[in-house]
């Protein structure tokens, strides 16, 4: 290898491992020479490039991407909190939406009988015995409608309607007035995947399930409400659509 | 999103410091640097999902970091007179000889033409093959192995033939 083509290759790259270059350094001591100069040069070029970086640089990136992910963090939740309530009152919801919508996550509860004295639980102190609600049947008919069911007639005196979540899943809940506290009964799809049980209780509450046609129904109340008599209403004046 | 924030700490600490130098050099302006390398690290942030292979991080930042760079292109530059004024300024002052040497050095790199400057700050502070720098600047090797030989025999002249100002240094 001639001195000019040594010199080009050291000059582009001093750190150079290629053999003909080794070999060109070895036979040859001026181009060693030459090429322990550029060494030596390299080394004051790299210090001078070698500037000064702020410090704190790396914690400021750090934190300027904290602060543009919680910005986006905060909007995301907003929405979330909206979607969730936990009574929501939907409008002209389709049959098709209730009955093949499935339920995306797994339940924290596995049955069906520790969700409702659960609901029931954290939600009675909304209702009172004697507060009754101003609904017509033919209201109370569009509710229960995505589940695929009619009321004939009325099971109860109503204390209250409307909809609510099992989970991940849509249900509809009813309150009406029981002989000393309200009766809760919940209408939900019956493809969910809680484990049916047909009966249920704890050390307040007891209750029932049935599966219907497009739904299961169940009912919850207190230890003196005799169940079977609200099971039998159910059945009588409930019919579900073909 | 825990691991994407993790990921992404991880490729601050190992890289700000070179994607700073890169961007000095590129700008002369230790504030539009430091601007250069926030709003690199922010897309990085954004698009980070899309980069697949941890090695090819740098090269990935780097091509960001110019992308960014371009956009400012109006932002009026450092005028190279001033800065000689600045560093000259600096050596007037009780430094060592090597100090001296190191701020001649970095005078001398800044009076680089561009097309010389940058491939040799690719090299050493990017750590990347002349294959690397010719992709990156959309050269080809043999240009890009040309301008690192000019770059370095300029430099190699500049310290030999410069005197260095003999003011008081110690030692």
């Amino acid at each position: 290898m001639d001195d000019l083509q040594f010199r080009r290759i050291i000059y582009g790259d001093p750190n150079c491992m290629d053999a003909d270059v080794l070999q060109a350094k070895k036979d040859d001591p001026s181009k060693q020479q030459f090429a322990h100069e550029i060494d030596h040069l390299e080394q004051k070029i790299n210090t001078a490039l070698k500037v000064n970086v702020p410090d704190e640089l790396a914690n400021r990136l750090i934190l300027q991407q904290v602060l543009a992910s919680h910005q986006q963090q905060k909007r995301k939740s907003r929405i979330q909190l909206a979607l969730a309530a936990s009574v929501a009152f939907v409008v002209g919801l389709s049959v098709n939406q209730f009955k093949s919508a499935p339920a995306y996550a797994v339940p924290t509860y596995a049955t069906i009988g520790e969700y409702a004295l659960a609901h029931t639980h954290n939600e009675e102190h909304m209702f009172q015995n004697n507060m009754l609600a101003n609904m017509s049947l033919a209201s109370l008919n569009q509710k229960i409608q995505p589940f695929g069911g009619h009321f004939n007639q009325s099971i109860g005196n109503l204390i209250s309607a409307g909809y609510c979540d099992f989970g991940n899943i849509k249900a509809l809940h009813l309150e009406y007035q029981g002989l000393h506290k309200p009766v809760t009964v919940f209408v939900i799809p019956n493809d969910n995947p809680l484990t049916m049980q047909a009966s249920f209780a704890d050390a307040k509450l007891h209750g029932s399930a049935e599966k219907f046609k497009h739904a299961d129904v169940l009912i919850v109340a207190d230890k003196q409400e005799p169940l079977g008599k609200w099971q039998q209403t159910v059945k009588n004046n409930i019919t579900w659509s073909i | 999103m825990a691991s994407k924030q993790i990921r992404y700490e991880a490729l601050v600490r190992a890289l700000h410091s070179d994607l700073y130098r890169y961007a000095y050099w590129l700008c002369h302006d230790k504030h539009v640097a430091e601007d250069l390398v926030q709003e690199t690290f922010l897309r990085a942030w954004r698009a980070l999902d899309s980069l697949k292979d941890e090695k090819a991080a740098k090269s990935w930042l780097i091509t960001i970091l110019r992308r960014e760079n371009a956009r400012r292109f109006e932002k009026k530059r450092l005028e190279m007179s001033e800065y000689d004024e600045m560093s000259i300024a600096d050596t007037s002052s009780t430094s060592t000889e090597q100090e001296m040497e190191n701020q001649l050095l970095r005078n001398k790199i800044s009076k680089l033409p561009e097309e010389y400057r940058e491939p040799l700050v690719l090299q050493i502070i990017g750590g990347f093959s002349g294959d690397e720098i010719a992709s990156l600047l959309d050269l080809n090797k043999n240009t890009v192995m040309t301008r690192l030989f000019r770059a370095r025999n300029q430099l190699k002249d500049a310290l030999e033939n410069e005197p260095l100002s003999r003011g008081q240094h110690s030692g």
